[in-house]
């Protein structure tokens, strides 16, 4: 334990013990009044941002230099952001949480209706249906709102239903439907990886919330036999089994299927233990496809080696540990549940990406968070790093 | 307010640990795989699609002649590149049109060229400057990267088509495709060097300055032992001698150096020019292509390619007919089956060897004749005795060691193999024809070597044309010595050969008299073989004539294959190595020595050669004791001054005027 931040908390205790004794549940102020934020997440949160951010322009230039004509295209509509997104997070700490709790159908609603807007907007970026136009000429992908109304109803459910969790009617039944109908809307817009990390998040949602194992175990079966289904039904096995071997041997078709592994692999593999440093990425001069994107932790590997590499996963450990603390400290279940959600979202994407980015899994479209390139996806990412910290402002300093 | 219960704080724990352990430790692992263990792996990955090799041409190595002189030399010149993706399409037409006016190619290729989905394609090769200058300076005009010139070498033989069988010429590539420059190819070359420069995926170079050089290894020189005199000399006299006689099949002529195994020169005539190998240089033969087209064009253009690239001298075996005699007296008298005092009566009568008849060539025969006699007359009778009296066994035995059954190993490439009886099939008959050079087939080179051996000290020579290897900053890194093979004969033998040889050109009768030249002491045989294959009357008429006789160091072979009229080698082969001889004798040094009978008289009186061959006009000056200079490249005497009548001091040159434009000079 850092104590430093221990002693700060130490004279916040008694505030929050008296906070805690307030007997007025509904009402919530707009405003968390008490506590400082959490630190150590604050700082690593700029910590990765910053690196996020040089990364993103590191690996970005070329391939704006040669699509857009201007090395700085990516970067610069990447630093509005995060700047807006500081300011968002700022005054997402200062924001009490619990408004969510309030909102949390609303948030649910719009959700929906933003799916739904997306499924009838104009195809994309030869993406289907993700994108939601601003009429800005922005736009953004409704499934990053999708995550975080699922996440924010599921804490907001296992705060409601408390110890009917373990009964099917409570602690399954209304987060099959309310899962069911997002994840169902995210399929539809051929988002596989949104559907199965809106699913995922769900799941570890449940399950944290007290959801009995058996339904996990016949959730998988059913899934698995699903799948199956669906892929016999379809005749679409083949498809499959294609994928499957593109992703076991990427160099059966090295300059198709394969081409975007290969050459992060090329990438990550030829970094080697200390990198070509800062900027020194070849890779990233047109071999691989948008590095500013999904795959932009090859140039990462390949420009800091296996040791930037590892002391970047470190900070998301930190970060993710850090979330951890504060969901244990929050005082309410709903706090908790929120925290630990979001930061789970963090950790599962992170894992994902680079597994996929270092073909540990098969290719499917994660971002990683604070490096890929998109706007309104860093705004979000922000805000939700906000509500942790204020979370983090009423933490409790007892441990369990 | 419902608070977290422990059940659920210690899920959260499970799910982090899971995660940070699980998760980020299994992509960490990975990571560990793909950038310690596979790092080399995928870095020579990165190196093979991120580098660029651009080869800087090592320079070829200069071929010397033995006092230096340059034979072949590579000099700078340009490859026109173009890079078709970077050029814009409806630009292509105009650059096409543009470049096939400097380039002198068609505008169709550059065309298709342009339409290439590639950064780099070659429009011509071996650009000169001043057309790579216009071709960049047009570049500047349209103000493009587009259109480029890359250095690079071309060779240049400064001597056209002398020795250009030997030399031989390089590919488009600068590499070695014949001749020396083939057998050489890995000294002449050297090691290329490469600039290694990094591009992006588009194959454009990127603007980064991470490049390196490997500075390029120069090829190394070499000198030979032709001289580039002596070459010219015997090629202006073959080329002569074929023009007299009309000689079908062409001739060749060797220069050897006796006692080293060393190629002073050596020739076939017609040859090409090397600047230019892949052009017909026959005249004729252009002639005659132009009239053909299609497959039987290709054809017959690549037979005549082949045939001018040729170096006869050491890829066409021949019957030596004649000359050989040379060998099989040395054999003989090494053997002890005959000596000096051996006679032969040549009746005129033919002799029968197991049923087999031969005649002497000359009607009634040569009568009584001692070794010497036999040699000077050529008698084919004696000589067939002689080769009885050594027999089959003995025979084959000197055949071997003389070096006529195996390559001479002369360091050219193309040497052919001779054609000899199998030793199951090598009776009493067999014997007969081959005492007289006939019934198979040697190579000039080895035919010279051989007899070089049986008249010099003995020893067989392993013929070289290189000398010394030298490096790049004129190091001798290499020196050819003389090799000897093997003592064939004594020294002592070998000098009663050549004594004897002697005889056949000085010796009154000889039949070598027309390359006799007062003061020198010059040996030879004629040769006149009969072509059995051909069975129509062909003949390929030589000489083999070797100085000084009494320490023999050089030697002349000159053969003419198919000569038009039906003649000896001694009428005709003889006086052409009496003209290369009256040349080069001097030229290297060697001294006339009078005897005091030939000092007595100081003049002579001119006589009249004009309206004779020139080979012959010569030779019947030399006899006189006067020096020949010939102007022009005719086959007649025209005109000579001083004019017949005149007395003249012994040692005169009398200019002989052979064409119309030397008489106009």
């Amino acid at each position: 334990m850092r104590l430093g931040v221990n002693n700060a908390r130490l004279s916040q205790e008694k505030k929050s013990v008296n906070a805690g004794s307030n007997p007025e549940v509904n009402r919530v102020g707009w405003f968390t009044k008490r506590g400082n934020v959490d630190v150590t997440f604050l700082i690593v949160v700029l910590l990765l941002l910053t690196i996020g951010i040089v990364m993103l322009f590191s690996s970005s230039h070329v391939y704006a230099y040669y699509n857009d004509g201007d090395s700085f295209y990516y970067i610069k509509h990447q630093l509005r952001f995060a700047i807006l997104g500081i300011i968002v997070m700022v005054g997402m700490s200062f924001l009490n949480y619990r408004v969510f709790k309030k909102f949390v159908w609303i948030v649910y609603v719009v959700t929906l209706g933003l799916l739904g807007l997306a499924l009838v907007m104009p195809a994309k970026r030869g993406e289907f249906h993700r994108w939601i136009t601003l009429p800005g000429g922005g736009s953004f992908q409704p499934s990053e709102v999708a995550k975080f109304a699922i996440i924010a109803l599921f804490a907001y459910f296992v705060a409601k239903f408390g110890k009917k969790m373990k009964t099917f009617r409570y602690g399954v039944l209304p987060f099959i439907i309310t899962l069911g109908i997002v994840g169902g809307l995210v399929f539809m817009e051929h988002h596989v990886s949104g559907t199965v990390l809106i699913v995922l998040l769900g799941a570890v949602m449940m399950f944290i919330g007290g959801t009995r194992w058996r339904w996990f175990v016949l959730a998988f079966g059913l899934i698995v036999a699903g799948v199956f289904a669906l892929v016999m039904m379809k005749g679409g096995f083949e498809y499959a089994a294609a994928r499957l071997e593109s992703w076991k041997n990427p160099y059966n078709d090295a300059l198709g299927d394969g081409y975007q592994v290969i050459q992060s692999l090329i990438a990550i593999g030829s970094g080697g233990l200390m990198g070509t440093g800062i900027g020194g990425s070849r890779q990233k001069y047109l071999y691989i496809p948008e590095p500013q994107n999904d795959f932009i932790f090859a140039v990462v590997g390949e420009e800091l080696g296996f040791i930037g590499a590892v002391l970047i996963l470190i900070l998301f450990g930190i970060l993710i540990w850090r979330g951890l603390v504060i969901a244990l400290r929050a005082k309410d279940t709903f706090g908790s549940m929120l925290g630990i959600g979001l930061t789970a979202q963090v950790g599962i994407q992170v894992v994902l990406n680079i597994a996929v980015v270092t073909n540990l899994l098969p290719n499917t479209g994660i971002s990683l968070p604070f490096f890929s390139y998109g706007g309104t996806a860093l705004l979000m990412l922000l805000a939700q790093m906000g509500i942790i910290l204020s979370i983090s402002r009423e933490s409790k300093l007892e441990k369990s | 307010m419902a608070t977290p219960d422990v059940n659920m704080k210690k899920k959260m724990l499970v799910f982090v640990l899971a995660l940070i352990v699980i998760g980020m430790g299994a992509v960490a692992a990975r990571l560990f795989y793909l950038q310690i263990i596979k790092n080399d792996e995928y870095s020579k990955q990165a190196t093979r699609q991120q580098l660029r090799e651009t080869e800087i041409s090592a320079s070829r190595g200069v071929i010397y002649d033995r006092n230096g002189k340059v034979l072949a030399q590579s000099a700078t010149a340009w490859t026109v590149v173009i890079s078709p993706v970077n050029i814009a399409e409806d630009k292509r037409e105009a650059i096409s049109k543009k470049l096939s006016e400097i380039l002198d190619v068609s505008e169709e290729f550059v065309f298709e060229a342009t339409k290439r989905e590639t950064a780099y394609a070659i429009i011509k090769k071996k650009v000169d400057w001043e057309t790579s200058e216009k071709v960049v300076k047009y570049a500047d005009e349209i103000n493009t990267g587009a259109i480029y010139c890359e250095e690079d070498s071309k060779r240049y033989y400064p001597y056209g088509n002398l020795a250009s069988t030997i030399i031989g010429f390089t590919g488009y590539e600068n590499n070695g495709a014949y001749g020396l420059e083939a057998y050489y190819d890995k000294t002449l070359s050297g090691s290329p060097g490469k600039v290694v420069s990094a591009k992006n995926a588009w194959g454009i170079d990127m603007p980064t300055t991470y490049e390196k050089m490997f500075e390029a290894e120069d090829g190394k020189s070499i000198k030979l032992t032709i001289d580039q005199k002596i070459q010219s000399i015997i090629k202006r006299n073959i080329d002569l001698a074929v023009k007299e006689h009309n000689v079908g099949k062409g001739a060749v002529a060797i220069v050897y150096s006796v006692k080293t195994g060393e190629i002073l020169g050596m020739e076939s005539s017609g040859g090409f020019d090397p600047n230019a190998p892949l052009e017909i240089s026959d005249p004729a033969i252009s002639e005659m292509l132009s009239n053909l087209s299609g497959d039987e064009y290709a054809e017959e253009k690549g037979k005549a390619q082949f045939a001018q690239w040729r170096n006869r001298a050491i890829s066409d075996p021949y019957e030596p007919g004649s000359v050989f005699k040379i060998i099989v007296t040395a054999a003989a008298l090494e053997e002890n089956v005959i000596n000096e005092n051996f006679s032969y009566n040549c009746t005129g009568i033919p002799i029968s060897i197991s049923g087999q008849k031969y005649d002497c060539w000359k009607y009634g025969g040569h009568g009584t004749q001692n070794l010497t006699k036999c040699l000077m007359n050529s008698c084919n009778p004696a000589f067939i005795t002689i080769g009885q009296m050594l027999g089959t066994e003995k025979f084959r035995e000197y055949f071997k060691a003389f070096g006529l059954m195996e390559l001479t190993g002369v360091d050219l490439p193309g040497e052919a193999m001779s054609l000899y009886h199998s030793d199951s099939v090598f009776k009493t008959v067999e014997l007969a024809s081959s005492s007289i050079g006939q019934s198979f087939k040697i190579t000039p080179i080895q035919l010279i070597a051989a007899v070089s051996a049986a008249v010099g000290d003995g020893k067989l020579y392993e013929p070289y044309i290189v000398s010394e290897v030298i490096d790049s900053d004129g190091n001798v890194i290499k020196k050819n010595e003389p090799t000897v093979k093997r003592q064939v004969v004594s020294k002592e033998t070998a000098n009663k050969v050549a004594l004897m040889c002697e005889q056949v050109v000085a010796g009154s009768g000889g039949s070598g008299k027309y390359s006799y030249i007062p003061g020198y002491r010059i040996g030879g045989k004629t040769g006149t073989a009969e072509k059995l294959d051909s069975n129509n009357g062909k003949y390929v008429l030589s000489f083999l004539g070797f100085a000084p006789a009494d320490d023999p160091e050089i030697a002349v072979l000159v053969l003419l294959n198919e000569p038009a009229e039906a003649a000896y080698g001694s009428v005709i082969a003889a006086p052409v190595v009496g003209a290369i001889f009256e040349e080069i004798l001097p030229y290297l040094g060697y001294e006339k020595e009078y005897t005091e009978k030939e000092l007595e008289e100081k003049t002579v009186k001119v006589s009249n050669v004009v309206g004779e061959l020139t080979h012959d006009a010569q030779a019947a000056l030399r006899k006189k004791y006067l020096n020949t200079k010939v102007m022009g490249s005719g086959t007649k005497v025209l005109k000579q001054v001083p004019e017949s009548g005149e007395v003249v001091e012994k040692e005169t040159v009398i200019i002989l005027y052979t064409d119309e434009e030397s008489l106009n000079n």
